[in-house]
C-alpha cells in the first residue's frame, strides 16, 4: 500500500513555500529527528510571507508546505488556529508519525511567541 | 506514484525478475509433470525425475552431489532448519553459538529464540569496512562451541566474507559451518565441494528463478534435528510434498547462472563503478564497504545531513533500498550499517542500489542524476541548523 496520500505526494515534489524569508521572523524547532525552521514576513498584522525549511520524512514537509500555504496572507492572530489533528487527517498521516507532526505545531507556537516580541527567536 | 511513471528497478537484492526460460520450464512442469513425486506410479515417477533433474541442475552449479540438497520455501526457511536444526541436534556436546551482528534478520532472529532457549551465542562485530577478522573469530571460538554461522555476501553492503578461512578453523575445531548464501549462490562462482563449508542456505528468486522456493546443501556426514514433521520425504528433514514445478524453476536458474555467472559478474562491475563514478562528487557522500573487493552487484551509499525517507521519496521512480528490504518498514537506522559505524543519521541516509543482468547503463546514468538532485533538493529544503 502506498503509505503517501496524493496530497502528501503533490506538496514533497512542490514545496512552492520552502525557503526563508530575508530578516523575517524565525522560529526553529528539533525533537522526534526532525526539525523545521519557519519564518514570516508581517504587514498590518497580516502573514504577508510565509516560508519553511525542514528537515524531515516527507509528511513533515508536506505539512510544512500544507501550513504556510493555509496561513500566508492571513493574520497572525490566526496561527492559535493551527490543528495538528486537521493536517493530518488532511494529509493521511499516519498516527505512528504524530509526534512528527506535533514538531510542526511546537515550531507554529514558537513562531506566534516570536511574533509576539516581534523579534527572531530559536529554540531547541 | 503515478502509475505512467515509468519504473526503474534497482533492487535486485531484495528480488530479481524470473528469467522467461525458468517460466517457460515451470509452465511445461505445470501442463505435464504436477504429480506428486513422492507417489508411487508412473505419473509420480514422472514428477520425481523433474525434481531429480533439477537436483543435478543445482549441484552442477554448486559442485556437489545432488543428494546433499534439501528443498525449502527459501533463505529464511533453509536458515531455520540449518541453525536451529544443528544446535539442537549438537546441544548434548555444548551450546555455544557464534555468528555476526550484521547477518541477516532470517539469521539474527533464529540465534535470538536460541538465546531464550538457554544457548549462549557469542555475537562478532565487523572492522570498520564490514569483514569478519579470523582472529576474532579464533578468540570468540570455546571448547563448547558447536556452530558458526556467518553470511557469504552481506545483502545490505555487499561486503564478501572469508568463508573459506572460517571454514578452515572451524573445520580444525570440529565446528559446525553454516554459511547464509542468499546473495551468493548463482551470483558468484562457489566451488562447495572445496569449501570447508557444513551447511549453506540459499533461495531461486534471488537468482532469477521463483519465489516460494529454495534449498539447504547439507555436506556429507552433517546431522541435522528435523524442525517440522508429517511425512519421509527429504530423508525426514523436511518433511513435505515437494513443489515439482518450482523446483524446477529454480534448477534451471540455477543452469542459466551456471553457464554465464562470469559474464554477469563482468556487467554488474561496469554498472557499479559507473554508478559511482556518476555520484562520487556529491559532497559527504560515504560508500558502505570497500569499493574494490566487495560483490559488485550492490552499492550502498550514505549521507549524513539528508533524510532517508524522504531521500527514498524524492528518488522514485527509481525503486532502490534503504537498507535491507525486510528491514525498509521499519524506518529504524540499519543495524547493519551500524555496526560498521555509521552514525544513527548516516545509517538512516543510506540507499542501496543493486543492479542484475536486465540493468542497462542508461539506467545507471540515470539512477545517478536523480540521486544528485534528490541530495540537492533534501539539502535546500533543509534548515542550516540540523540538529
Amino acid at each position: 500500500m502506498d503509505p503517501y496520500s496524493d496530497i502528501v505526494r503533490e506538496r514533497f515534489a512542490d514545496p512552492a513555500h520552502a525557503g526563508e524569508v530575508e530578516n523575517g521572523i524565525a522560529a526553529y524547532f528539533a525533537d522526534q529527528g526532525m526539525c523545521i525552521r519557519l519564518t514570516a514576513k508581517l504587514s498590518s498584522g497580516a502573514l504577508r510571507e510565509l516560508r519553511f525549511q525542514a528537515w524531515g520524512c516527507p509528511h513533515v514537509i508536506a505539512a510544512c508546505e500544507t501550513f504556510c500555504r493555509c496561513f500566508e496572507g492571513r493574520p497572525a492572530t490566526d496561527l492559535e488556529q493551527f490543528e495538528t489533528a486537521r493536517i493530518m487527517k488532511d494529509l493521511a498521516v499516519p498516527v505512528e508519525k504524530t509526534g512528527r507532526i506535533l514538531v510542526l505545531e511546537d515550531t507554529v507556537r514558537s513562531l506566534r511567541a516570536a511574533i509576539a516580541d516581534r523579534s527572531p527567536t530559536t529554540q531547541d | 506514484m503515478n502509475s505512467a511513471q515509468e519504473l526503474v528497478y534497482l533492487d535486485y537484492a531484495a528480488t530479481t525478475p524470473m528469467d522467461e526460460r525458468v517460466a517457460e520450464r515451470m509452465r511445461e512442469v505445470q501442463r505435464s509433470a504436477w504429480f506428486n513425486p513422492a507417489s508411487n506410479h508412473a505419473a509420480g515417477r514422472r514428477s520425481a525425475a523433474v525434481v531429480a533433474v533439477a537436483a543435478q541442475q543445482t549441484a552442477a552449479l554448486l559442485n556437489i552431489a545432488a543428494d546433499t540438497l534439501l528443498w525449502t520455501s527459501g533463505a529464511t526457511e533453509s536458515n531455520n532448519l540449518a541453525i536451529l536444526g544443528t544446535a539442537r541436534q549438537r546441544a548434548h556436546r555444548g551450546r555455544h553459538l557464534v555468528t555476526m551482528r550484521t547477518e541477516h534478520k532470517a539469521v539474527v532472529d533464529v540465534f535470538r529464540a536460541l538465546e531464550k532457549q538457554g544457548f549462549d551465542v557469542t555475537w562478532l562485530d565487523p572492522d570498520s569496512d564490514g569483514r569478519l577478522e579470523i582472529d576474532r573469530l579464533a578468540t570468540a571460538l570455546r571448547d563448547d562451541t558447536q556452530l558458526v554461522s556467518i553470511m557469504h555476501i552481506n545483502n545490505e553492503t555487499g561486503v564478501v566474507q572469508d568463508i573459506e578461512g572460517i571454514g578452515r578453523l572451524c573445520r580444525e575445531r570440529g565446528i559446525a559451518f553454516h554459511v547464509d548464501g542468499a546473495q551468493a549462490v548463482g551470483k558468484v562462482r562457489l566451488d562447495l565441494a572445496s569449501l570447508p563449508i557444513d551447511l549453506m542456505s540459499f533461495t531461486a528468486h534471488k537468482f532469477y528463478g521463483p519465489k516460494g522456493i529454495g534449498a539447504l546443501y547439507v555436506a556429507d556426514g552433517v546431522a541435522l534435528e528435523p524442525q517440522v514433521f508429517g511425512g519421509g520425504q527429504q530423508r525426514r528433514l523436511r518433511p513435505g510434498t515437494l513443489p515439482v514445478d518450482l523446483i524446477a524453476g529454480l534448477g534451471e536458474a540455477a543452469s542459466i547462472c551456471d553457464g554465464r555467472i562470469d559474464e554477469d559478474l563482468k556487467h554488474l562491475q561496469d554498472l557499479k563503478m559507473r554508478l559511482w563514478r556518476g555520484i562520487r562528487s556529491v559532497a559527504g557522500l560515504v560508500p558502505n564497504g570497500p569499493l574494490d573487493d566487495s560483490y559488485p552487484g550492490i552499492l550502498n551509499v550514505s549521507i549524513a545531513d539528508v533524510e532517508g525517507e524522504s531521500l527514498l521519496l524524492a528518488l522514485e521512480p527509481l525503486c532502490v533500498a534503504t537498507g535491507s528490504a525486510c528491514n525498509s518498514q521499519s524506518r529504524e537506522p540499519s543495524y547493519v550499517l551500524r555496526a560498521l559505524g555509521r552514525s544513527d543519521r548516516e545509517a538512516q541516509g543510506s540507499i542501496r542500489f543493486s543492479f542484475g543482468r536486465g540493468t542497462t547503463a542508461g539506467e545507471i546514468d540515470a539512477a545517478a542524476a536523480a540521486y544528485s538532485a534528490a541530495v540537492k533538493k533534501l539539502r535546500q529544503l533543509a534548515p542550516a541548523q540540523v540538529a
